[in-house]
């Protein structure tokens, strides 16, 4: 009687997924990638972001969300991706690890086809196994820690300049301003670190490595660091970790009697740091950074339409942000579905696809073949363009 | 070396002003106040708060705005102090100490997220900075108001010792320390004399935060963690529970940080530290001055 009753349901359940099957060859047309466990294909496409809307980088969250809220909207407006709209989830990631898996858990369980979220390395780093189970596609928009792609996973890429394409940069400018000993200083978190470590690997000839400091993040005072980081005596500073501690120790070191360069890194990129080290002791600090609203050519359309829509102006990360999605969006028009592998492969295919940043091409590695990395500068208590490094 | 010195004497007397209310907590109602930390965070944001409302002419005022708002801000977190002891501590002052451990880092907790809540979560930069042109002093480099917020926390540490060993307060809070039951036997308004103590040592935690915020110029509402451990860890250095000991301790920790840095680098600042901290406390288990207390019955 029960194996009667089994063999009846599995023999319903056959018929039933052969049914769901043809249904779902006919709606894709050709059908070869469709997957397994979409539930339905006439509801919008879900993508999802990890994004900081708490803690010490929650001044970035909104820039990244409305920027990937923009290029939703002007997608949809275009009748969508594949007859579907798009529709943008949004999860605190407040730089931390916690909340980070946390959130892309929630993700998941809503059902996001692919991610356009990560700000944060670190807080990045331990959502990369949870999207790789759920075979969720990852388009990190800000995060560039060069850990994130060291594992090979096959569903990361980074849509922001890496780590060694920012110290390729700051090296070119070192030499370009004739710095000849460099120090370098992180707050030991993994992004800092990453980049110390790869800037430090190519200050062997001239410029040379004159020391390095890690400072503990979350003090006021780096005097000590400060006056170990002077022992080298180096006439160019680089600060590769966050704008709070960065704006500390740019003012503890112009105390400390520091006349040379000082420069940091793109964590460090946010008027709060000249309000920290105060516009005095900030003047003249460089910055390597991605490109920004700003000081993007030709971006004054894209920025009045961020402007009338949210009634603020775009912040950084803001551009990655509405690039990540537009990717998104065409590598699943071109894969025709929303499933993993399909669409992994055809961001894979991607070649030429313009963005803020040039022309799109995935590295095997899944970052960018060109990073756009340019030097700013403070001036005036403004973080300005100083250099575009072309 | 003269710089190494003195980079730690002034981090170490920011250590020894959290530290000292630690260690009156403690030596009074053997309680680990972990909100002390969030106390000097709270005064901080206090001073902020005032210096921002009071604008242009805080700003035209400098250093002597500052000390005003130190003040205010020193009465707030006082009161604050008080506060938390009636809520969180006095009803469970016959509790297990375990119980009344916990409610302090509830405490902290509640303190730090109400102050999110309150100014959010981004830093806040003081809107009066201290900043002065440095004098050279036997190869160190000292500004004047380096050596002013110095000047101070000594002053405020002589008051608090003239307090504890010349008055009556004073005298009423080491007999409770060495028996509150035969110190209520002998007429002292417990109560009364415990709050005093937490008023105390809250203000002085408050200054600090002040001094802090006019100095290195940020606050965020996670700012009293990290120093909160740090003078805990000077409180036990010199012996918790013994006034001149919190002072010495916080002095020697700023001191032990500062060599280190300079000698191994900052990665390897904490490791040494500490490191010294737990032979120290193996050679020598009651701190610097801490006395051996034997269990009475």
């Amino acid at each position: 009687m029960t194996s009667y009753l089994t063999r009846r349901l599995s023999r319903v359940a056959l018929v039933g997924t052969a049914a769901v099957a043809a249904m779902l060859l006919s709606a894709c047309g050709n059908g070869l990638a469709s997957g397994g466990g979409e539930k339905s294909d006439d509801g919008p496409i879900v993508l999802g972001m990890l994004t900081p809307l708490s803690g010490s980088s929650s001044a970035i969250g909104p820039y990244m969300k409305n920027g990937a809220q923009l290029a939703v909207d002007e997608l949809n407006a275009k009748g969508g991706v594949n007859g579907r709209k798009l529709e943008l989830k949004v999860e605190d990631e407040a730089c931390d690890a916690k909340s980070a898996t946390a959130g892309a858990n929630k993700l998941v369980t809503a059902g996001v086809k692919v991610s356009v979220g990560g700000y944060c390395s670190g807080a990045t780093l331990p959502t990369l196994p949870i999207f790789e189970k759920a075979g969720v596609p990852m388009l990190i928009p800000a995060a560039n820690s060069n850990e994130l792609v060291a594992q090979k996973k096959k569903n990361v890429f980074l849509i922001n300049g890496t780590g060694v394409q920012q110290s390729d940069s700051a090296l070119k400018f070192m030499k370009k301003v004739g710095a000849t000993k460099v120090a370098l200083m992180d707050d030991n978190t993994s992004y800092s670190k990453d980049i110390a470590d790869t800037t430090a690997k190519l200050l062997t000839g001239s410029p040379a490595l004159a020391g390095r400091e890690s400072v503990t993040a979350g003090e006021s005072d780096y005097s000590a660091n400060v006056n170990a980081i002077l022992k080298g005596q180096p006439d160019f500073i680089y600060w590769t970790g966050y704008y709070q501690e960065g704006g500390l120790i740019i003012r503890q070191l112009r105390q400390a009697g520091y006349t040379g360069k000082i420069m940091v890194a793109d964590g460090s990129v946010d008027q709060k740091l000249v309000d920290i080290a105060g516009p005095e002791a900030a003047a003249g600090v460089f910055a390597t950074m991605t490109q920004t609203p700003e000081t993007i050519q030709g971006a004054e359309k894209w920025i009045a339409d961020y402007t009338s829509k949210f009634g603020a102006a775009p912040g950084p990360y803001s551009t990655q942000a509405y690039d990540a999605v537009r990717v998104a969006a065409e590598a699943v028009t071109k894969a025709g579905s929303t499933d993993g592998d399909a669409v992994i492969k055809a961001l894979e295919g991607i070649d030429g696809f313009q963005l803020f940043s040039g022309p799109l091409k995935f590295t095997p590695e899944h970052t960018l073949s060109s990073g756009g990395f340019q030097i700013l500068v403070v001036e005036n208590g403004k973080i300005v363009l100083e250099d575009t490094l072309q | 070396m003269t710089q190494l010195l003195w980079n730690g004497l002034f981090v170490g007397s920011f250590y020894a002003l959290v530290a000292l209310g630690y260690t009156m907590v403690y030596g009074i109602i053997r309680l680990l106040n972990f909100a002390h930390g969030d106390l000097y965070m709270l005064g901080a944001f206090v001073g902020f708060g005032v210096l921002s409302v009071a604008g242009g002419l805080a700003t035209g005022l400098g250093f002597v705005a500052l000390l005003i708002v130190m003040l205010i801000a020193m009465l707030v977190t006082g009161t604050a102090g008080l506060l938390l002891e009636r809520v969180a501590y006095r009803p469970l002052r016959g509790a297990p100490r375990l119980s009344v451990l916990i409610t302090a880092v509830g405490a902290s907790f509640a303190l730090e997220y109400g102050m999110r809540l309150v100014a959010g979560p981004n830093p806040e930069v003081y809107p009066v900075r201290l900043a002065g042109d440095p004098v050279n002093l036997l190869g160190a480099r000292i500004t004047i108001q380096q050596a002013s917020l110095i000047v101070i926390a000594v002053l405020l540490m002589a008051g608090l010792q003239w307090l504890v060993m010349g008055t009556e307060t004073g005298r009423a809070m080491r007999a409770i320390s060495q028996d509150p039951t035969a110190a209520l036997y002998m007429g002292i308004n417990v109560d009364a004399v415990i709050a005093r103590t937490f008023f105390i040592g809250s203000a002085l935690a408050g200054a600090a935060g002040v001094m802090a915020g006019g100095y290195y110029g940020k606050i965020d509402f996670l700012m009293g963690f990290v120093i909160g451990l740090k003078a805990f860890t000077a409180a036990v250095i010199g012996g918790i529970g013994n006034v001149k000991g919190a002072m010495l301790g916080g002095l020697t920790l700023g001191l032990l940080e500062s060599i280190g840095t300079h000698w191994i680098g900052g990665q390897w600042r904490d490791v040494f530290a500490f490191t010294f901290l737990i032979i120290f406390l193996t050679l020598r288990p009651t701190g610097i001055l801490g006395e051996r207390v034997t269990e009475r019955v």
